[in-house]
């Protein structure tokens, strides 16, 4: 698909043409300090809009996957009526960040795939515009746990979205993703890029690789450790040392896939089953009626957590490693044990072991 | 992504009680059917070893295995009180409706050993699952050759299936071994650990070409597993079904989730081979 360009001062437009033709459109906002969180942009809250700012620790995979979220309504009269819920809006999520992105196509193939579909997944995610920014701005963009270099899903996203924007300085380089994003290239504020901007582009992508950080969490040694059960019992007592069983780590984890439910009571005769985000941190997460519990010590629940997101069999299953690289969890956990500090533990402490 | 409508795995079916048998202490089993006829059809198609989950109005789901064989005529499932949703179900009079959906999981691949003897061996309310296939393979009866049932539970009283353990021992073909771990007034049969039927005189369990369903509590289940081996069983030969708290049943919200495998998607059946290398099984 062609690269089209767009003055900067149009930017906003995009959002404004989203708006129009029915869209909620959710997009970062800076609170206080460092902090940042999606809203929905009104007419009030259009001004405050900004392009860069560091991507909010609450991950827009709330959009497809609540925190909390009504499945149906069960009323038990005289006889038993079972309402489904389904959120039904068409939503757009303005400046998802390339991490978030390649986290909702891991989402995507996790609960659309294998025997059984999530219809409350596959409702939100079907109404759902994807438009992308590209992080370039090394002061707001770049976090200093941001690790997309090393899970390869950044800082430009190559799939998954619907539209692409990047900063060129006084242009905008704008890229479709589906046939909804092209249709919206039709616009007229859209110009045909030139060889220029394909140059200047590149300049900067490469720029704003160089400023990441956090390039070394090189998870090849690690996944192939993990998948073999190689990795020391005594590097897993030490991550579970460190764990303070908070389960900051999978709340703010746009992979992350695992739910609760439970039943609420609305009325007399009447309840909703809502379902939740789950933690595989928590030592009720195995825990059987009658108080059985297979993974007691916290050290086998943090390595339950690396396999299930590294282990090459799932892997293959996912076709993706279930981690983004956006360094969430590194920047939440109070132990230090984020996924790259993880990596880099592994692989170190079986380095000296199984290469003397 | 296809955008076609997709069927909401999550939304229960409405069954309706329809009686109770106190079978033990603490352990009940429910007859029931659904309410709309047209849901039981296709739901009898379940295999031995699947489960289904089984929803209470306002308390929750829990996921429960189906002793019945997809033969058999009535539907029912043998559930013991241990949490709040067992309660609530043991609290359910005939006529009221709860929620069943399934059936799921794998189930045991009865087919993959005709022309084999099975060996069953059971420990407490682990003959629960077990009872779908010893009734299966009695129905399909010239299908298997011969088949040893070793079951213990630890007194008298608490021996599940009565009824049809006596229907089972007098079958063709069939052995029936049970023992107590304590005996209680009226007990004349064996005393000790299932694993210590096998050392029984008289008793010879079958080894070659055979399939062992081993199924009770973990202590059982790695002495009786021990004992196999050194008879001679090869890991891939001897069958297990496991149980984890799960809340979906379709391999999505994680509980169940060990080694490489979903308990609810990839098992609940597993071969001892597989479970060996699933780790924190035992």
């Amino acid at each position: 698909m062609k690269a089209r360009v767009l003055n900067r001062e149009d930017v906003l437009s995009v959002v404004d043409l989203l708006r129009r033709q029915g869209y909620e459109v959710l997009a970062p906002f800076r609170d206080r300090d460092r902090d940042t969180g999606f809203e929905a942009v009104t007419d009030e809250n259009r001004a405050r809009l900004e392009l860069h700012l560091p991507n909010p620790f609450y991950p827009p995979k709330r959009f497809v996957f609540p925190q909390v979220e009504r499945l149906m309504t069960i009323k038990t009269n005289a006889s038993v009526q079972i309402e489904p819920n389904y959120m039904e809006r068409k939503r757009a999520i303005f400046g998802i960040r390339s991490c978030d992105v390649a986290a909702i196509g891991h989402l995507d193939r996790f609960y659309l795939g294998r025997d059984y579909r999530d219809a409350y997944y596959e409702k939100r995610r079907q109404n759902l515009f994807l438009v992308n920014l590209v992080c370039t701005d090394a002061e707001q963009d770049i976090g200093k746990d941001c690790f997309c270099l090393c899970t390869d899903t950044g800082p430009a996203a190559r799939a998954g979205f619907d539209l692409q924007l990047m900063d060129l300085g006084d242009d905008f380089m704008a890229v479709a993703g589906s046939p909804e994003g092209e249709a919206l290239l039709a616009n007229q504020m859209f110009r045909s890029a030139t060889p220029a901007h394909v140059e200047w582009r590149r300049n900067i992508l490469a720029n704003a690789r160089s400023r990441f950080q956090n390039n070394t969490s090189w998870f090849s040694a690690t996944v192939r450790y993990v998948s073999q059960s190689e990795v020391l019992e005594k590097t897993w007592e030490e991550i579970g040392n460190r764990c303070v069983e908070c389960g900051g780590c999978t709340y703010v984890c746009p992979t992350c896939t695992c739910f609760t439910v439970a039943d609420r009571c609305l009325g007399s005769q009447e309840f909703e089953r809502v379902r939740m985000w789950d933690s595989c941190a928590l030592s009720g997460f195995t825990r059987m009626a009658g108080g059985f519990n297979p993974r007691r010590a916290v050290h086998d629940r943090r390595n339950r957590r690396f396999f299930r997101k590294l282990a090459y069999y799932f892997i293959l299953r996912e076709k993706s490693v279930a981690c983004v690289g956006c360094g969430r969890c590194a920047a939440v956990c109070h132990g230090d044990i984020g996924m790259p500090a993880v990596v880099e533990m592994i692989r170190r402490a079986n380095h000296g072991v199984t290469q003397p | 992504m296809s955008m076609g409508p997709a069927e909401n795995v999550y939304l229960p079916k409405i069954a309706v009680l329809d009686r109770v048998v106190a079978e033990i202490p603490e352990v009940k089993t429910f007859y029931w059917r659904f309410q709309d006829p047209a849901e039981q059809q296709p739901f009898r198609r379940f295999r031995p070893g699947q489960f289904a989950q089984v929803s209470l109005f306002g308390v929750g789901e829990f996921p429960a295995s189906l002793p019945p064989s997809p033969d058999e005529d009535e539907t029912f499932f043998t559930i013991r009180e241990v949490g709040s949703c067992t309660a609530a179900l043991h609290r359910l009079r005939p006529g009221d409706r709860f929620g069943v959906r399934g059936p799921y999981g794998n189930g045991f691949p009865m087919q993959q050993y005709h022309g084999r003897n099975l060996v069953f061996v059971a420990g407490g309310i682990g003959l629960i699952p077990l009872r779908s296939c010893i009734v299966y393979a009695l129905q399909h009866r010239e299908q298997y050759k011969s088949i040893q049932i070793f079951y213990g539970a630890k007194t008298p009283q608490e021996l599940m299936y009565t009824e049809a353990l006596k229907e089972w021992a007098n079958a063709r073909g069939v052995e029936c071994h049970l023992t107590v771990d304590r005996a209680a007034d009226g007990w004349k049969g064996p005393v000790g650990v299932v694993p210590s039927l096998f050392k029984r005189p008289g008793v010879e369990v079958k080894v070659a070409n055979s399939t062992a369903f081993v199924c009770g509590p973990p202590v059982m289940f790695r002495f009786v597993i021990q004992d196999l081996l050194a008879m001679g069983y090869r890991e891939c030969d001897i069958v297990s079904t496991l149980e984890r708290y799960m809340k979906c049943g379709v391999g999505k919200c994680g509980h169940c989730c060990i080694g490489i495998a979903y308990v609810c998607s990839d098992g609940p059946v597993f071969t001892y081979e597989q479970i060996k290398d699933l780790g924190e099984v035992l």
